[in-house]
């Protein structure tokens, strides 16, 4: 019986299937709020799961000069790491399936999977455009990562813990967002960095480098690195939730805070110039890292002055 | 990484195109890239080759007159009314002033959907999809206008040989002046936009600088000149039509990068709207044509006309049949394309499309064959395309 409650948990709820479809409706949410701020009319609530329908049910074509094994099982182990990261987190206001101390940097780490997995994968083709892709991805990855890691850690070094639970119930007590404003910005910008949202969609400027380094993709593969994105939009809404504004202590307390998230995710997608690679790399560590250090130093001081 | 990009590891050439999402039409650019800089850039055009000046060889002239509007989709009056023009001087034919008043109207009309055409996909090509999407929402004001004026949104066929076959009518002309209203409000907006936003004047100030004297070397025109301090406008400089009536201010810039361009293009926006309201205002009255002979008298001519683009050109040659013996058509994009090569080197990857688009390229409308060479660089005769072609025929 435990066997199956496990796999119930890892594979449905609040784990895998659940995780996925979550993910799809906040996918198409987030679509539709950015055409409707565009004026556009924007996709049908079932355009998401469409897709991945579309694209499971297509030939995956391997291109010749990539190494075939690599080329399958990036996508793999892409969404295997998002969707165990999920695991740690506490998904639709539940508890987390899984905690113990220093769960936090695990799931980050696993959250970065997916970029690490994408920029493998354009490495991994001849195309021109997947490489410069994989570049950009790489390079973006090691922009926005410090920070954003930081300031996930700010509200961990105001609790105390690195235990997700644990933070979470500091952020229940306190105002972290009012403490620590700049570390929620950095966070809610290395997201959009994670997600590759534009204003830092250079990676896979279609304009540019049609789309990216995973430009080869087509299928399967594609329809799971699209499933890992959809993942780590909602485990990076909710670590959000749970660290910044709050925690999240029911479900409707999650739909309400993800989705103003969301709100804001579009809107600075709605009003953003795509940026540069060197644009990019620029902001993070000329003003991202420094201010982010700038912050923890403030909540340190504080701390100590409490204590 | 595969062999194949190992070898060339010294020279890592980025394609773009023929087919490109930055691409709305066929041309194929190679950019040899350090990183993302750019090193070296070159360009082949030619991939929609369509035949026109010789098809209007066996057209006659009427006919011709459609099939020569048909050479661009976003400025296909200009074609017609470069045309029409260089017929009728051939014809000395004259022209009533409120045709040519009316010419002018629907021109720069043309001249408010293609710049706004220009803004959004220079938008789109930066990631600026918001600009895109709302630049192209208010473009419909003017074709539902064009519409509403000549019947058709795209190839308006407004020109006829000795005329134009459409009039202002009272409402029309309210019309038309509300929407430009509403448009020039719009416009207004979108000057702030490009000159106010900070993230956005990242990706266009600086980038692309032509300096005065490479854009006179090169021998730009239109918009792309202008914004780099060259004072160049057929509307001025040898006005056409009802230009002499209806003066024109040219709109200069001098930082020739690509934030000039686009301050260029919507403050000629401006001066659209100002041109579009002088003329419904002062519409001259009388016919909107003349009769115009069958055969055109034998001779030569020169037409040009300011595209929204640049100078569109034509030569026109009469053997005094029916049909024209030779017409040759040079539009804008080729006369800027150099730029986009000379400005390239030195740049970002991701400016690349930018620096293509801020010339607002139109490719179909470039594409020309002036001699077709075989492999040994032997000159190929008409005759003998003909062969090729019945060859070929055969052999499926």
């Amino acid at each position: 019986m435990d066997v199956l409650k496990t796999l119930f948990i890892l594979l449905i709820f609040p784990g895998g299937l659940f995780v996925l479809a979550n993910g799809m409706v906040y996918e198409w949410a987030d679509r539709k709020l950015v055409a409707r701020l565009q004026n556009r009319v924007g996709p049908r609530w079932f355009q998401p799961l469409a897709d991945l329908l579309k694209l499971l049910a297509k030939e995956e074509v391997v291109p010749e000069s990539v190494n075939a094994r690599l080329f399958v099982w990036l996508p793999i182990v892409a969404l295997a790491g998002v969707l165990t990261g999920a695991l740690y987190l506490p998904i639709a206001g539940l508890q987390p399936s899984y905690s113990f101390s220093g769960d936090l940097i695990v799931a980050v780490y696993l959250f970065s999977m997916l970029t690490l997995c994408t920029g493998i994968a354009g490495a991994n083709t001849n195309n021109r455009f997947s490489l410069v892709g994989a570049t950009r991805t790489l390079t973006q990855l090691f922009s926005y990562e410090a920070p954003f890691l930081l300031a996930m850690l700010g509200p961990a070094v105001a609790a105390g813990s690195w235990k997700i639970s644990d933070i979470m119930a500091y952020s229940s007590t306190h105002p972290v967002i009012l403490l620590q404003p700049v570390g929620f910005v950095i966070a809610l910008i290395g997201l959009m960095g994670k997600l590759e949202m534009r204003p830092f969609d250079a990676p896979e400027a279609e304009t540019e480098i049609v789309a990216g380094a995973l430009t080869e993709y087509s299928g399967r593969g594609l329809a799971l690195f699209y499933l890992g994105r959809y993942a780590e939009l909602i485990a990076g809404l909710t670590l959000m939730s749970a660290f910044y504004l709050g925690g999240i202590h029911n479900q409707l307390d999650y739909i309400v805070k993800t989705l103003v998230l969301l709100l804001a995710l579009a809107g600075v997608q709605t009003l953003m110039t795509r940026l540069r690679i060197d644009q990019i790399v620029g902001l993070w560590w000329r003003y991202g890292t420094l201010l982010v250090l700038l912050q923890w130093l403030v909540t340190l001081l504080l701390k100590g002055m409490v204590l | 990484m595969s062999e194949a990009v190992v070898q060339d590891k010294k020279r890592f050439v980025v394609p773009i195109g023929p087919q490109h999402p930055a691409l709305k039409e066929p041309g194929h650019f190679e950019f040899t890239v350090d990183g993302e800089i750019v090193t070296g850039a070159t360009v082949r055009l030619g991939y929609a080759h369509r035949g026109i000046e010789k098809a209007v060889e066996s057209r006659n002239w009427t006919q011709s007159l459609y099939l020569l509007e048909r050479i661009c989709g976003i400025c296909s009056h200009v074609h017609a009314m470069t045309y029409c023009l260089g017929v009728e001087k051939l014809a000395g034919a004259e022209v009533p002033p409120r045709a040519q008043a009316i010419r002018v109207l629907v021109a720069e009309l043309e001249r408010v959907h293609s710049h706004l055409l220009w803004l959004g996909v220079a938008a789109h090509e930066a990631g600026f999809d918001t600009l895109f999407m709302y630049s192209w929402r208010d473009r419909e004001t003017v074709m539902d206008l064009l519409e509403s004026f000549t019947g058709n949104r795209v190839n308006y066929s407004a020109n006829i040989l000795g005329g134009v076959k459409c009039d202002v009518t009272p409402d029309l002309a309210s019309a038309i002046l509300k929407g430009v209203d509403f448009l020039e409000e719009r416009s207004r907006h979108y000057l702030n936009v490009v000159t106010t936003d900070e993230v956005f004047l990242q990706r266009t100030r600086g980038v692309g600088t032509m300096s005065k004297e490479v854009a006179e070397r090169l021998g730009v025109v239109g918009p792309t000149a202008r914004a780099s301090g060259v004072a160049r406008d057929i509307r001025i400089e040898a006005p056409y039509a009802a230009y002499a009536d209806f003066p024109v201010q040219i709109v200069l810039a001098e930082a020739g990068d690509l934030e000039a361009r686009f301050v260029v293009r919507i403050k000629e926006l401006f001066e659209s709207y100002r041109l579009i309201h002088e003329v419904i205002d002062k519409l001259p009255p009388g016919e909107l044509q003349t009769r115009m002979p069958r055969k055109i008298k034998a001779g030569e001519t020169i037409s040009r006309v300011e595209a929204p683009r640049g100078e569109a050109f034509y030569f026109i040659k009469s053997n005094g049949s029916d049909n024209p013996e030779r017409i040759k058509v040079r539009t804008p994009t080729l006369c800027n394309m150099g730029s986009v090569v000379a400005t390239a080197v030195g740049h970002q990857l991701a400016d690349m499309p930018m620096i293509l688009a801020g010339i607002d390229p139109c490719f179909s409308c470039n594409d020309r064959t002036v001699a077709v060479r075989d492999a040994a660089g032997a000159l190929v005769t008409w005759e003998s395309l003909r062969q090729r072609r019945l060859a070929h025929q055969e052999n499926k």
